[in-house]
Formats: structure tokens, C-alpha cells, sequence
């Protein structure tokens, strides 16, 4: 019985530490606090979701980490919904610079939060590229 | 107070046996190398994936929503550029696409010609549920992972991730009071389950299998790892 435990903690230690060795991203709570604002939508929990891809990106520069993929996208896209548009033109910029192979999408996002005088930017993305989105129409 | 931590302590530390069963188990099944498993995936090399708004078989609405939540981080890790979900999400609903299902059949040309995704990611909740049997009760989450390639349709990756967590009381001693404090027990367990934590844990068994990719430091030098088979049952 004993032993068995014992083995236990040994595994747990060893897969632990496996983990810990390859540590590319500081993803700090993302990951439940976007639970937590889907479960319990609130201004509350969308603004502890905000604060946490913010507290990524200020961490993650502190500890020279580079910031894990779509963290600025989506904080400007947040931006956008609050119509700062500054904000988020800014935040698209950043995604697009640390990672190209977000430039299409970043483009047409930024494209939209100069285009779109609305607060909803749904209206101006859809304007924007209603074109060439995946539609289910097409096929 | 004090005895739901020790639930919960003992709950967790079922698991973590349980997935060391599991580990144990597996290192009986037949091993491959990702290389020999998953060869068009070496061959393009995807850099860029967007994740698809799940397919839910299981039985509970919510789990869609929820287990998207837990999707994109642990796909960073394994070292591809992926696609905010928050905002891919969005703009396919704007075109009224709320569910994978209805782009299966599409051609995913689309998707690098619009987001600039070199794959999709297909995954499929099979299992989100739980079955109570009084002194006793399993969680089971399982997730089906399909990376699809937007240049030539191809299936680059699947694997499936299944974690089966028991949260009965464990061993309470014998007679008729052991099994009520069991069936308390489990009852407590049962009424706290979320499944979440879970279906992240699956995420990793599953993606542990995937090639890394660019912005990984083995990127390219993994071939020769090696992982267990699985057999799929597909329906």
C-alpha cells in the first residue's frame, strides 16, 4: 500500500517536472477566466477576463517570455467592442508583429476598426469581407 | 468545512492514480512514432491552426461552450501560431456557422483564403457526463482532435483524449455505516463535479501526440517520438 503511494509521488513529481521544463507561454488564468465568463456572464466576469490578458502580456514582457498567440488580438478585440479603437488598432498591430501569420486576419480587423463608426463590430467586419468569408451558402 | 477539502483532496488524488493506471495500462498497447503515424503532417507543416467550434455528442448543452474554453492554450504549447477563438468564433456566426458540423463538407480552401490558417482543428465531445450509482459515480470526459489541412483536405493529426475520474468515497470501512458515508461521499463528489479541469487534462493526453510545430524547440526533431496507438471505434 505503502509502496504504491510512493510510486504515485514519484510519477506525480516526474510528470510535474516535465511540465515545468518546457514552459513557452505564461498563460497565467486565461483559460478560467474565460470559463468563468462563459458560465457566469457578467460585467464582472468579462472584466477579471479583460484584466488577465493584460496581466499576461505585462508578465509575460517582465519575465521575457514571449506572448502567447492571440493574446493582443484578443484583448484588442475586446478594445473594439468598447469601441477604443485606438486601443485595439494598437493591440492587432502587436499580434501581427510578433506573429505574421496572423497579418491576414489582424489586417481585416484593423481594416474594420478604422472603417466602422458603430460600437458593434460585427456590422463592419460584415460589410468589410462578407465576400470572401467561409460561407456555408456557397457549396 | 474541513471535510469537503479532504473530499476534494481525496478526489484528486484519485485521479492522479487513475491516470497513472491509465499511463500503465497504455504502455502495453502498441507504440508508434509520430513520424511513421501522422507522415502529411511533416510533410506541410502547418504553422498557422484555427480551432472549430466543437461538435457536441454528449448529452449536456452547455459542454460545447465550456470546453472551448479550454482548447486554444494547451494547442500554443505544442508550438503552433493559433487563431484567437474569441474572434474566429464571432465571425462564423456571423456567417451562421455555430457548429463544425456544417463546414465538414465544405472545402477549408476557405479558411487559409480568409484567416490565413494553414489547418483547422476539428474536435468532437464524445463523453461530458456522469454516471451515479449511488456508492459510486464516474465522470468521463472524451474528446475526439482532427487537424485538417486547408490546402489539400487531408487529415493531418487525430487522437482522442479520455479521462474517467471515480468519485466515489474511496474505502470508508466496512459495514452499513461505511457504505453510507460512502454513498455521502459520493454524493458531495458528484454535486461539485466540473468537468472543465478534466477535459483540460484530456486536451493534454491528446495533443501530446501532435508534431510540434514552429514556435516549439523541437520543432522538426520529433519524428521519432513515440506515443500508444490508438484503436479508433469510428461510428
Amino acid at each position: 500500500m505503502n509502496h504504491l503511494k510512493f510510486g504515485c509521488i514519484v510519477l506525480l513529481a516526474i510528470f510535474l517536472s516535465g511540465c515545468a521544463a518546457q514552459r513557452m507561454y505564461n498563460w497565467g488564468d486565461y483559460s478560467n477566466t474565460l470559463y468563468q465568463s462563459k458560465k457566469h456572464p457578467s460585467d464582472k466576469s468579462d472584466l477579471s477576463h479583460l484584466q488577465e490578458l493584460e496581466k499576461i502580456i505585462e508578465e509575460s514582457m517582465k519575465d521575457n517570455l514571449r506572448i502567447p498567440p492571440g493574446v493582443y488580438a484578443e484583448l484588442g478585440y475586446i478594445y473594439f467592442r468598447q469601441n477604443k479603437r485606438d486601443l485595439a488598432i494598437n493591440n492587432f498591430k502587436m499580434e501581427k508583429e510578433l506573429y505574421p501569420e496572423s497579418t491576414l486576419l489582424m489586417d481585416r480587423l484593423e481594416k474594420a476598426a478604422k472603417l466602422d463608426d458603430k460600437p458593434k463590430p460585427s456590422e463592419g467586419n460584415a460589410q468589410d469581407a462578407s465576400p470572401d468569408k467561409p460561407d456555408k451558402q456557397e457549396k | 468545512m474541513n471535510k469537503t477539502s479532504i473530499v476534494k483532496m481525496k478526489a484528486c488524488l484519485l485521479l492522479v492514480i487513475l491516470t497513472f493506471i491509465g499511463f500503465s495500462l497504455s504502455a502495453c498497447a502498441t507504440m508508434v512514432t509520430k513520424g511513421d503515424k501522422f507522415p502529411l503532417l511533416y510533410e506541410e507543416m502547418p504553422v498557422s491552426i484555427l480551432i472549430l467550434p466543437p461538435m457536441n455528442e454528449s448529452t449536456a448543452a452547455e459542454a460545447k461552450d465550456y470546453y472551448a474554453t479550454t482548447i486554444q492554450e494547451p494547442l500554443s504549447f505544442s508550438g503552433y501560431y493559433v487563431f484567437p477563438y474569441e474572434i474566429t468564433t464571432d465571425i462564423l456566426k456571423m456567417e451562421g456557422i455555430y457548429d463544425a458540423e456544417l463546414i465538414k463538407d465544405l472545402p477549408l480552401q476557405k479558411f487559409r483564403e480568409y484567416f490565413g490558417a494553414d489547418a483547422v482543428l476539428f474536435t468532437t465531445i464524445k463523453k461530458w457526463d456522469l454516471v451515479y450509482m449511488v456508492i459510486a459515480a464516474n465522470l468521463t470526459v472524451s474528446i475526439d482532435c482532427e487537424l485538417k489541412s486547408t490546402k489539400s483536405n487531408a487529415t493531418l493529426w487525430q487522437y482522442n483524449g479520455t479521462v474517467v475520474v471515480d468519485l466515489s468515497g474511496g474505502n470508508t470501512g466496512g459495514g452499513i455505516a461505511g457504505l453510507i458515508v460512502k454513498a455521502v461521499v459520493t454524493a458531495i463528489n458528484s454535486a461539485m463535479a466540473d468537468y472543465v479541469p478534466h477535459a483540460r487534462t484530456a486536451n493534454y493526453m491528446a495533443l501530446s501526440t501532435l508534431p510540434y510545430g514552429k514556435y516549439h524547440p523541437l520543432y522538426g526533431k520529433d519524428r521519432e517520438q513515440q506515443f500508444v496507438e490508438q484503436t479508433r471505434l469510428k461510428q
